[in-house]
């Protein structure tokens, strides 16, 4: 096994989305300078950069919420700048779980996979795998309000992964958690993760998360967003979060990333 | 070393609806003895025994029934008109800039106006006929439904709405598993307070506009002075009030909001 640090990489034969110098921003504000950004299909991708640097508005433009400034969005290869959101399936799992509180879990993953445009036929087993892969079908007839955090959250990865996406973007979805159960749910994630399963974008400000998870993690500078750097992580899964080799991996990126981010000691922000 | 013993919260849930239910039997206990008394020491109102002892009699009447049926509907019919505006209402005063404000105005001025004044205006406007009462109960109650339907959809959650465009909702969906129930409970809120203030209101309509219905039945119990038929109505009128709200609306409303947070 290696574990690389390599510049930005050219992007893979015909990768499922292709960024390519977008520009994003609000009136009077540039929160994205220019990002350059390709993931492959079935990769996972994590982005990882110092709060307020515009990682979350980049899921935000994948996802269609958004549309950028400058620069162009391309998916599997035709242009879709503008039409993101109706080119692309997303499955978005937010900071907080987004749930509706007066659907039961089966019904708030039914909802999402009608709107998708799965067919009937199946849900009730798109259901059952899903919410079972992430140790949550015992809940499907219950109120998302009487889960835990953790619980939630796992439902909304499952919602997520329900509706068929061709991505999945996760926006620091445990930094809501405690640690104890960020673990388990990133070991499962880990574990679970199949050579078909959908790609997915990962946005984290923990950079052991990011190398733990990820075939590639893309670093972001501070605000407004470039990308710095690119780091493939070729270790085999099911990984260890406290694998030797991703210690020693997030040294080296803690060691770059106190150059690049410019900590400011005064605040006390840490990496 | 202190040791704590707590009860299992079902027993102390229990305890609590055992005391609650017995406060509010005192609070039944304690009109009845005010009523009792003053019964006694004066001659306009009747006795708890007298009006007790004839409201046998007083219920197996059918007119008595027919006429309860009567203001009911019309109070269901009010009711129903004034969600419709009382919606309406609301809709344009959160979605639209100038002419929010214009409904605005107006339903400002209608919580201002008396039920008095409207039922006189009613009587001109529609003679002695239903749709006078109508019109008194429903536009007194509508304004505050659109008050209370209006903090609904000004409090509607910015992230559902993010969650919604993304999970690519259509409009129907979004309506129906998103926008109604974030408004349900203001509306249920506004059924229960209108439910009671339409029934203050329709006796008073009934009373000025119209010859049949319980505030008719009032009215002409007391020019005759039959003292004990007009605490028969009033004891009519609580009862279906109280059952009302007891029997349905709170149960409703338990079982629209049971996916809330249990303690």
């Amino acid at each position: 096994m290696t574990a690389q640090v390599i510049e930005p990489a050219v992007g893979a034969v015909r990768p499922l989305i292709e960024v390519d110098a977008v520009r994003i921003g609000y009136p009077g504000r540039v929160a994205v300078e220019r990002i350059d950004l390709t993931v492959a299909e079935n990769e996972f991708v994590s982005i990882i950069g110092p709060s307020g640097c515009g990682k979350s508005t980049l899921l935000h433009v994948l996802s269609g919420l958004n549309e950028p400034l400058d620069g162009a969005i391309s998916i599997r290869g035709r242009e879709a700048t503008g039409e993101v959101g109706s080119r692309l399936r997303a499955g978005y799992v937010f900071q907080d779980h987004r749930l509706l509180p007066w659907r039961t879990v089966a019904q708030n993953l039914d909802i999402a996979m009608k709107n998708a445009g799965v067919p009937k036929a199946e849900w009730t087993g798109r259901r059952a795998r899903y919410l079972a892969l992430l140790h949550v079908a015992e809940y499907e007839n219950s109120f998302p309000m009487n889960l835990s955090g953790g619980q939630r959250q796992r439902v909304s990865i499952a919602r997520a992964l329900a509706v068929e996406p061709d991505v999945v973007l996760m926006d620091e979805p445990f930094s809501g958690l405690d640690e104890v159960t960020a673990r388990t749910i990133r070991k499962q994630l880990d574990a679970t993760r199949s050579p078909h399963d959908p790609s997915t974008v990962f946005v984290t400000h923990s950079i052991r998360e990011a190398l733990f998870l990820s075939d590639r993690v893309v670093m972001l500078s501070r605000g407004p967003a470039r990308v710095i750097k690119e780091i493939t992580i070729d270790l085999p899964r099911p990984r260890v979060y406290d694998d030797p080799r991703l210690v020693v991996l997030e040294q080296q990126v803690v060691a770059e990333v106190l150059q690049q981010w410019e900590i400011d000691t005064d605040s006390g922000e840490q990496p | 070393m202190t040791s704590i013993t707590l009860a299992p919260p079902g027993a102390a849930a229990g305890s609590r609806a055992r005391v609650q239910a017995a406060l509010s039997a005192a609070g039944v206990l304690s009109i009845v003895a005010v009523w009792w008394i003053a019964g006694d020491a004066t001659r306009f109102l009747p006795g708890v025994g007298e009006v007790f002892g004839s409201l046998p009699t007083f219920l197996s009447s059918p007119l008595v029934w027919q006429e309860a049926a009567l203001t009911t509907w019309r109070v269901v019919c009010s009711l129903a008109i004034g969600f419709v505006l009382g919606t309406a209402a609301a809709v344009v005063m959160t979605r639209m800039e100038f002419w929010g404000r214009v409904v605005g105005a107006y339903v400002a001025i209608a919580t201002a106006v008396p039920s008095t004044i409207l039922a006189l205006l009613a009587l001109f406007i529609f003679r002695k006929s239903d749709a006078g009462v109508v019109f008194v109960v429903a536009v007194t109650t509508f304004p505050f439904i659109a008050v209370l339907l209006r903090e609904g959809l000004r409090s509607l959650s910015g992230n559902l709405d993010e969650m919604t465009s993304v999970y690519r909702f259509g409009r129907a969906s979004a309506v129906r598993h998103v926008v109604l129930p974030q408004v349900l409970p203001y509306a249920l809120t506004a059924l229960r307070n209108e439910y009671a203030h339409a029934w203050k209101v329709v006796v008073l309509a009934e009373l000025f506009i119209i010859n049949s219905g319980m505030g008719w039945q009032f009215s002409q119990a007391f020019d005759r002075f039959q003292l004990q038929r007009v605490m028969h109505w009033l004891l009519l009128f609580v009862a279906i009030l109280l059952v009302t709200e007891y029997l349905i609306i709170r149960p409703a409303e338990q079982r629209a909001l049971r996916w809330k947070e249990r303690e």
